[in-house]
């Protein structure tokens, strides 16, 4: 696993580019966490990618208008733990359904 | 007061649009209501795709930002192909997409697409504008990036209440881009280690690709070359950057490259790349593409450097540039002697194509067609076997000379991107060579051609068959020819008469004459110096196929000729 921290300006569809990047490889995003940074904005993210993809992947985030800075890292405990640890109710528990998922109540 | 849609036409006149293409429809029908008097002449096509197409000529043949014009939803959709074609090949595309009115957007409305979502991956930049105010940044900024750096396509999608809506204004915007920290660290010097390398080196050759053209450095570039004399060869998109004459220039290189080029590719120890992406179509198998080399790469995009084999020296900037920079060093160097290398590389045992090759009837009648050519010509190529045969047979030193649909293929391309080649350059002589299957995918684009009497050579290489495919089918999949043959194709002479186009056949079996009979010359004379659209239906043999060919997961080393 690599961690990637990704500096952009927050324009319009900049971080969607930043993660078409990744999905046009066919790799999931482990984790994923976009937030303020100084003066402009910053993801990161968390990737099991071979040495080539970690290339490739920094030259085109670096090609994104918007993207100002790309760095590579080991990853964070707090990274890998949330990477393999959440399980969350999908789809969405509708709440006047009785717990009935959303799909449920849809149907 | 100014309507948004007057205020967007006097920002794209701003940037220099005078021609755009394209097809109306309602949430764009404000900026059409703007057009008269605008001084931006707008051509309406018979589809989007064929405006996108159209723009893209303009763009390529001229080296301005094309402008192609839809509306919402279905319109909108229509362009994409022609966006991915633009990015994929480098060429600077404003979109200008109409939007459901704001108020709609995300309601599902009638005709609205997410086309600022669905583009996302295939633009360079895009914006979906929010207010009438922003029109002016939105244009300069849009402008700004299909130019900078390496060209590509922009999207500008605006709702349409917006291009109704009026407010003061106060002119065109003008963009400067901030500054990014990593700009900075960018030194200007030229590093020693090319020279130190060359001076290694015993077998160097050349690579050039479309990124020399578009460059501008066409000049410096060939003054380079001179000076280096060793063996060149370019891609289908490089084509017309070297002197054809030159006595180290092998021709393409790639999957239907010469002998020549791809064996002294393989050969090579230091390879010199000149704006080119190394995609798989240039270098084979890539674990065993240039195995002795090491990569100088001169790229003004840094995304596009190390996709395929790491190079060991990459150049990042401009070429307009670095070339003279690199040119400098040269000449203050002591290089070794590499004519040995040159005689083998350029040695006429590697002659381009076999004698069997050259008799072939569909490069005999090429090459009796663009032997005819006069020098101001613009060579338009669909994607098939036809686009192969043209790019091997092309011989031209005009570096906007050949346009063809490199990058992504898009069959169809050819045509309507005449239309906008023609219209850019009224007095070149602009022929189009698309296939029997190609032509059919934009055929509706002979409206265009006759309505502004646009005098395109267009030329029909009709072997009723979807002709490459056919031929792998032939090569690689047992002759199983599953969903390729077109043999009920339309009578495309009856077609073009039924559009007022001048339309003729011509069989394969007058090729097989050498040299061509006086009344085959003077048909193609005739066709070729025509002030009216003509269409010329070349009859080809069913089964004919493209060589020499680089199989696919083959090495460069590896092709196959029509002997095999």
């Amino acid at each position: 696993m690599h961690a990637f921290h990704i500096h952009y300006r927050n324009t319009q569809g900049t971080l969607m580019r930043i993660l078409t990047a990744v999905s046009r490889r066919g790799l999931s995003i482990e984790y994923l966490v976009a937030s303020t940074s100084g003066a402009g904005h910053r993801a990161d993210l968390l990737l099991e990618v071979n040495e080539k993809q970690i290339g490739q992947l920094c030259r085109d985030w670096h090609a994104i208008v918007d993207v100002t800075d790309v760095r590579v890292g080991t990853p964070t405990p707090e990274m890998l733990n949330a990477a393999t640890g959440f399980v969350g109710p999908h789809p969405p528990v509708s709440a006047g359904a009785g717990g009935r998922s959303a799909s449920a109540a849809m149907a | 007061m100014l309507r948004g849609a007057e205020i967007f036409l006097q920002c794209l006149r701003a940037e220099g649009v005078d021609l755009m293409f394209g097809y109306p429809g309602g949430a764009i029908m404000p900026l059409y209501d703007a057009l008269e008097g605008s001084g931006i002449r707008h051509i309406l096509t018979r589809h989007e795709q064929g405006a996108i197409f159209a723009a893209e000529g303009h763009a390529r043949a001229t080296g301005k930002v094309g402008v192609a014009v839809a509306t919402s939803g279905p319109g909108a959709t229509n362009l994409v192909t022609g966006i991915a074609d633009a990015k994929m090949d480098s060429v600077p595309l404003v979109c200008i997409t109409g939007q459901v009115r704001s108020a709609l957007i995300g309601t599902d409305a009638f005709q609205e697409t997410d086309v600022f979502g669905l583009t996302l991956s295939l633009t360079k930049w895009s914006r979906l504008v929010r207010s009438i105010e922003e029109i002016p940044a939105v244009i300069a900024e849009g402008f700004h990036w299909a130019r900078e750096g390496r060209p590509g396509p922009v999207v500008i999608d605006i709702p349409t209440d917006f291009l109704k809506a009026k407010m003061e204004f106060s002119g065109p915007a003008k963009f400067t881009p901030s500054p990014r920290p990593s700009d900075a660290k960018a030194g200007n010097a030229f590093p020693d280690s090319v020279i130190s390398l060359l001076q290694k080196s015993q077998r160097p050759v050349a690579l050039i690709g479309a990124g020399a053209k578009l460059s501008g450095a066409i000049d410096e570039l060939r003054a380079l070359l001179d000076e280096l004399n060793i063996p060149t060869f370019a891609t289908v998109h490089g084509l017309g950057a070297v002197e054809p004459s030159a006595p180290y220039y092998l021709g393409m290189v790639g999957m239907h490259g010469t002998r020549a080029a791809n064996m002294a590719l393989h050969e090579n120890d230091v390879l010199l790349v000149f704006g080119a992406r190394l995609d798989d179509r240039v270098t084979g198998d890539p674990t065993r593409f240039a195995p002795h080399s090491k990569i100088v790469h001169f790229e003004i995009d840094p995304a596009q450097l190390d996709r395929v084999r790491q190079c060991e020296i990459p150049i990042i900037g401009d070429l307009a540039q670095t070339i003279p920079a690199f040119h400098k060093k040269v000449k203050n160097a002591r290089l070794p002697n590499w004519s040995e290398w040159r005689a083998v590389a350029c040695g006429e045992d590697r002659a381009e194509l076999d004698p069997r090759g050259l008799a072939q009837p569909t490069i005999r009648f090429l090459d009796e067609l663009f032997g005819r050519l006069p020098e101001n010509s613009i060579v338009l190529a669909d994607v098939g076997q036809h686009q192969m045969w043209a790019a091997q047979r092309y011989r031209s030193a005009s570096p906007r000379g050949f346009i063809t649909s490199g990058g992504l293929g898009s069959m169809g391309f050819a045509l309507p991107a005449a239309v906008g080649v023609q219209l850019s350059k009224p007095d070149a002589t602009v022929v189009c060579v698309s296939g029997d299957g190609g032509f059919q995918m934009n055929i509706q684009e002979l409206a265009t051609v006759r309505r502004l009497n646009l005098p395109i050579k267009m030329v029909i290489v009709d072997n009723k068959y979807l002709g490459m495919v056919r031929q792998w089918q032939q090569l690689f999949y047992q002759r199983n020819y599953a969903e390729t043959d077109l043999s009920d194709n339309p009578d495309f002479v009856e077609i073009a008469k039924a559009y007022r186009i001048n339309s003729q056949r011509l069989q394969e079996d007058v090729m097989r004459e050498y040299p061509v009979s006086e009344e085959t010359g003077d048909r193609l004379e005739r066709f070729l110096n025509s002030s009216e659209p003509e269409l010329l239906v070349f009859d080809c043999a069913p089964e004919a196929n493209v060589y020499p060919m680089v199989p696919a997961g083959a090495a460069l080393s590896e092709m196959l000729f029509e002997e095999d």
